[in-house]
């Protein structure tokens, strides 16, 4: 049995750089929160946010990478020092898993104001716009080369990913993790939440009787989690215990939380059974807490309905930092370590009177408090909940273990492969013409993005509801709703911040796709958005095995999605990214799993490689996993980036394989692969014995599954 | 001058994207919000756009546009009420 410990932590807030900053803010009770500085507002210029004024250069940050990957750098660079560990050698046992929802989009705004108010055209920004970047970024610099992967479930994600690291640590797919997770600020959710009416220019007052929305904030945190046998060996010191983590999915609204907390109760109960914790041990909760209307109030109903009569101390710090999206869930993951450790209650910032409709009361003041299990809160748009339980390092370990079994494949939906057509660009992007597979005409429902539709077409294909079965759904996507994003930032920024677009915004976030699908399917289990470049639906595979394994779900839908849009084409194009060979497509594809049925996923495996590429090494790497006699043929993402093609190829030959692709039909996009594991099955269901799925990211990640009978 | 329901009904279709829907067949005082046009939270958001933007009404909390919100007759009366002379 392998327990997850905590090691190591990094923070870079508004409230402060590192922990001690941070809570020494937290005992003085003095709010990060100052007028916007990082961009021009006209609109909304003195509304406060937690904004990060320091320098990141002067803070030693690389001179790389989009604002979110670089305060990404700086908390993982702390970690590590903290945690006293270093990589070099012992690399491929140690991952990366963050929460990214805003991603790149603070710099690849400025590029397109530039394009739009100027007619320049300096895409460089647009390299970082991905959310799996600042992943990227600190594998490759810190040198994990483990399982890798970012999650973009909106405010969940860091706590989301978290509990996933965890997972890994106890499948023991890594004895370290680096877990967290990071976001800039950016004109995006800048407008976007101004335009849900839900921001309290004056900052937020979560829990108060007179609370009126929500500040936003930047940031990042990260943990350095171990198994705890391996941590013990090195000598390490273990701050706290991860004893819990749980994940729900409301499946009721695309931003508004479940009127009575439905799915955080399931989040809460869910860490609870994992840790084999009672209600009644859990002496501290830091609280989501935003400070709008709703979610405050869904969210101590939630909170009553867990403890009963007797709710625990709880606080929400939001008004410290500013709501930091995708880095809350780890901001706050260390605020709970930090309190464990200091034996210290943080306070409620804002909080001044008891609102009737919630009828419970935060901590006002920095507090002495015996604590041994504290939890942490954290919901998104999409009704997506996440919940981490720590514990005294002096505690005796409870968590549940997985049970292993075999995972099966029971039907797939999918939609593509498209067709040949020709894209044409527009205005304002330079225009031109783009050979693209094209999915074409989709069923039309009111408000649902292409990629969305796509999503939810092959999820119903793929899956009817049945009552009472718990139904987990795992979407990763590369690009995600850049058309939605590219819209609402191109309308925005044009119009000088008038007429933003709320329907726009609300569905540009990454788990909007899986999320719709859980709305649709009535999902209330995990709800995903892995994104990870090429290996995006890998990672979906993985976190769907894992709520199998681990009985959390009866049924886990994995899948993939990438859409075309006007902006990726043109950069694309502009970069060179297709060549005679290759056109850029689109498509979705959902596989249904259980643990039941004829055709078996096996030995499915994340990590990345090292520069230069050592086939010797790679083809080791896959031997150690699958039993090749086996296996009939690898088939692999070649025909896509020409870079990868030799590798692919090499790596095939030095197994002795047969080696086929599936890019020629499907066409290039991120989550391709997902159409290579639909022809596995395929190929499995005509009488192959096994096929190896073998895919490689352009920057650095890989994977591996096989698909048997 | 007044804003006559059957403009805010033509803006409601084109703003809502109700391909299926005419004008006529919305009702003066037919719930906008429900299941009847199957309008939420996020529609509400889109009109306080539309005010901004047609009428130059701000509006800044949602509760503020809830009453003039049930239908087409309480949203063109406010509209009447708020906008700037």
């Amino acid at each position: 049995m392998r327990f997850p410990v905590i090691t190591g932590v990094g923070i870079v807030t508004a409230a402060g750089c590192g922990v001690d900053e941070v809570w020494d803010s937290i005992a003085r009770g003095a709010s990060g929160l100052k007028p916007l500085s990082l961009f021009q507002s006209p609109r909304y210029g003195q509304v406060l946010a937690g904004e990060i004024k320091e320098d990141l250069d002067a803070l030693g940050a690389p001179r790389r990478g989009s604002r979110s990957d670089r305060l990404g750098w700086l908390a993982a660079r702390d970690a590590i020092r903290s945690a006293r560990i270093d990589f070099k050698n012992g690399g491929d046992r140690a991952g990366v898993v963050l929460g990214s929802s805003v991603g790149g989009s603070f710099d690849c705004e400025r590029f397109l104001e530039k394009l739009i108010k100027s007619g320049k055209m300096r895409a460089r920004p647009a390299r970082f716009h991905e959310c799996v970047s600042v992943v990227d970024l600190i594998a490759n610099d810190f040198g994990l080369y483990g399982p890798s992967m970012a999650l973009a479930v909106a405010c969940s994600s860091g706590a989301l990913a978290i509990g996933t690291a965890a997972e890994m640590i106890q499948s023991g797919e890594a004895d370290v993790m680096l877990a967290g997770g990071a976001d800039s600020l950016s004109r995006m959710t800048w407008g976007g939440f101004h335009s849900l009416l839900l921001v309290d220019g004056e900052g937020c007052k979560p829990f108060d009787a007179g609370r009126c929305g929500m500040t936003l904030g930047e940031g990042a945190a990260m943990l350095v989690i171990e198994a705890e046998e391996t941590a013990r060996a090195r000598g390490a010191q273990i701050l706290a215990r991860l004893s819990g983590w749980g994940a729900s999915c409301d499946a009721y609204h695309v931003t508004a939380p479940h009127p009575e907390g439905a799915g955080a109760v399931a989040a809460m109960q869910s860490a609870l059974r994992r840790a084999q914790l009672e209600a009644s041990e859990i002496q501290y909760v830091n609280a989501h807490g935003t400070g709008t209307r709703d979610n405050d109030l869904a969210e101590s109903k939630a909170l009553k309905n867990v403890f009963g009569a007797i709710v625990p101390a709880f606080s929400s710090t939001k008004r410290f930092f500013g709501h930091s999206l995708a880095a809350s869930g780890a901001i706050e993951a260390v605020v709970c370590i930090e309190a464990l450790r200091r034996q210290q209650l943080p306070p409620n910032p804002g909080f001044a009177s008891v609102d009737p409709a919630i009828g419970i009361e935060p901590v006002k003041s920095l507090q002495s408090a015996e604590l041994t299990h504290v939890m942490s809160n954290s919901f998104g748009f999409g009704g997506n909940n996440a919940v981490l339980i720590f514990s005294n390092a002096e505690t005796t370990a409870r968590t549940r273990a997985p049970e292993r079994g075999p995972i099966c494949v029971t039907s797939v939906g999918v939609v593509g492969p498209g067709v040949p057509n020709v894209r044409e660009i527009e205005a304002p992007l330079p225009a031109g013409k783009v050979e693209v597979f094209d999915c074409g005409e989709l069923p039309r429902e009111r408000r649902r993005s292409r990629l969305a539709q796509m999503a939810l077409t092959s999820a119903r294909r793929s899956h009817t509801p049945i009552a009472g079965e718990r139904l987990s759904v795992s979407i990763g996507t590369g690009m995600g709703f850049l058309g939605a994003a590219g819209n609402f930032i191109e309308n925005y920024i044009s119009k000088d911040e008038r007429e933003p677009m709320p329907s726009q915004f609300s569905t540009s976030v990454h788990n909007a796709a899986a999320s719709q699908v859980a709305m649709d399917l009535q999902a209330r289990g995990l709800n995903s958005a892995p994104t990870a470049g090429e290996i995006s639906f890998e990672c979906a595979l993985w976190q769907a095995i894992t709520q199998l394994a681990t009985g959390e779900a009866d049924r886990a839908l994995a899948g993939a999605a990438d859409e075309l849009n006007k902006y990726l084409l043109s950069i694309g194009q502009r970069w060179g990214m297709w060549t005679e060979k290759t056109r850029p497509g689109e498509g979705a594809v959902v596989v249904n799993l259980a643990r039941e049925g004829e055709i078996r996923v096996t030995a499915l495996r994340l990590g990345r490689y090292r520069r230069p590429f050592d086939v010797a090494r790679e083809a080791a790497w896959i031997a150690s996993s699958v039993d090749l006699k086996s296996v009939d043929l690898v088939l692999s993402g070649a025909g896509g980036a020409p870079q990868l093609d030799a590798y692919y190829e090499s790596v095939a030959a030095a197994l002795s394989l047969e080696h086929r692709a599936y890019k020629q039909t499907c066409g290039e996009f991120h989550s391709a692969s997902a159409f290579g594991f639909a022809a596995a099955v395929d190929l499995v269901k005509n009488g192959a014995r096994g096929v190896l799925l073998y895919t490689l990211a352009l920057r650095g990640a890989k994977a591996i599954c096989c698909v048997q009978r | 001058m007044s804003v006559s329901t059957q403009e805010l009904k033509t803006k409601i279709i084109e703003l809502f994207e109700l391909d299926d829907v005419t004008p006529d067949e919305i009702g003066d005082d037919q719930p906008l919000f429900g299941p009847a046009l199957g309008l939420d939270s996020i529609d509400a958001l889109e009109l306080v756009v539309l005010l901004e933007r047609d009428y130059g009404i701000v509006i800044k909390d949602i509760e503020a546009g809830r009453p003039a919100f049930q239908s087409v007759r309480t949203l063109a009366a406010f509209i009447e009420a708020k906008r700037p002379a």
